[in-house]
């Protein structure tokens, strides 16, 4: 039951993009397509789930004053792992991701949640919160990068969607599109949450 | 001030397993890494010269001499292309400047002087605009242009001849792209003397 609670936090009650905010580099800046949405979501995710993991374990021994420094070297090490492992055993992934796997060591998610849940929790509750959170990302940024992408270059998951007359609205794509879609998305999440309430 | 030795100690103790299962995982993986940059490169340069046999580095002294020259400032590697024993091209490797950075591209060149195909590779230009020169719609327009004259990059018109389509919203990846081609062209010409 707990652990439900744990998990979902992450989807709705506390999303990380549209609640906390958190995270928002890599959403303006990746967003352009659904695929890079889903890997980067999905390459976060796998980040996040290792490092609360091991910040949950090692919570007792890590002295209150470089517990900082310490998740910062957790993650960097979990994170350069993670991209030497793709690159040996999946090059077509890395080829596609290549560009924003380095980028997960300063996706503040991911340090949010050693501070604020893995270094206070039992591994369990941690592995389930890494999950969540990283799940409500990955959910997030897809929507973000499905409205960009059909808007700003008329497909979508590179699928061509409409016409050869269609002209796509480039600044879609472009960084302004990203804080247009990404306040909108915001604005509309927050006004759904709000009326569930009632 | 032991307070300080203490967490000073701790620190060192977290970096030190961080750097083994860095220096671990590395070794591990570095071999593979290694292999399949080679089966790419491999790939790519069949992917535009589809009738070698095999690739052959040109010699260093070559290679020196032309890389030595400011005209040919973007080029980083050249394969001569074999076939049944005789040279029928070059694959040429550039890397100009887009707008994220250096655009790698590779250019099949056949001995007389037509491209039979380019790919762009590793480039850190922008999804959806830039990283579009790494798709065949755009690649596929250099096939057959020749070393007779310099490919020009237009906007907004139908390309003729010796002429390639900007990708809307990336044009100066576009240009990167056929200034790393136009090179690639020159040294083709001069390597095989004609």
């Amino acid at each position: 039951m707990n652990l439900w609670k744990d998990f979902s936090n992450g989807l709705l009650k506390e999303n990380p993009t549209f609640r906390l905010v958190l995270g928002t580099c890599p959403t303006l800046a990746i967003t352009t397509a659904v695929f890079n949405g889903i890997g980067m979501g999905i390459a976060a995710t796998a980040v996040l789930v290792g490092s609360n993991l091991i910040i949950s374990l090692i919570k007792k021994v890590v002295p209150n004053e470089v517990r900082i420094p310490i998740y910062v070297i957790v993650i960097a090490t979990f994170t350069t792992i993670v991209q030497m492992v793709i690159k040996a055993y999946s090059p077509a992934l890395d080829k596609s991701l290549g560009l924003y796997i380095p980028l997960i060591v300063v996706n503040c998610i991911i340090i949010a949640r050693a501070e604020a849940f893995a270094a206070k929790n039992p591994v369990i509750n941690s592995i389930m919160d890494g999950l969540g959170m990283g799940l409500g990302f990955t959910v997030a940024i897809t929507i973000i990068s499905a409205v960009r992408e059909v808007l700003g270059a008329g497909t979508f998951f590179g699928m061509q969607l409409f016409g050869a007359n269609f002209e796509p609205a480039l600044i879609m794509i472009l960084p302004p599109g990203g804080f247009l879609v990404f306040g909108l998305s915001i604005a509309a999440f927050n006004k759904i949450m709000s009326l569930r309430k009632v | 001030m032991r307070d300080y030795i203490r967490l000073a100690g701790i620190l060192f103790f977290v970096c030190a397993i961080a750097a083994a299962a860095l220096g671990f995982t590395n070794s591990a993986t570095y071999d593979r890494i290694q292999e399949q940059q080679v089966i790419a490169s491999a790939e790519a340069k069949k992917a535009v010269l589809p009738d070698a046999e095999e690739f052959e580095n040109l010699d260093e002294a070559a290679l020196t001499e032309i890389k030595s020259n400011t005209k040919y400032n973007y080029i980083t590697e050249i394969y001569v292309a074999k076939a049944a024993g005789n040279v029928i091209g070059y694959a040429i490797q550039v890397a100009p400047k887009g707008y994220g950075g250096e655009v790698e591209v590779v250019v099949g060149i056949t001995n007389d002087g037509n491209i039979q195909g380019i790919k762009v590779g590793n480039n850190s230009e922008t999804p959806g605009l830039g990283k579009k020169a790494a798709t065949a719609d755009f690649q596929d327009q250099y096939v057959g242009a020749t070393w007779e004259s310099p490919i020009d990059v237009i906007k907004n018109a139908t390309p003729k001849g010796n002429e390639i389509a900007a990708i809307s919203g990336a044009t100066i990846t576009s240009r990167a792209v056929t200034d790393g081609v136009n090179q690639a062209l020159e040294a083709a010409r001069e390597l095989s003397g004609k």
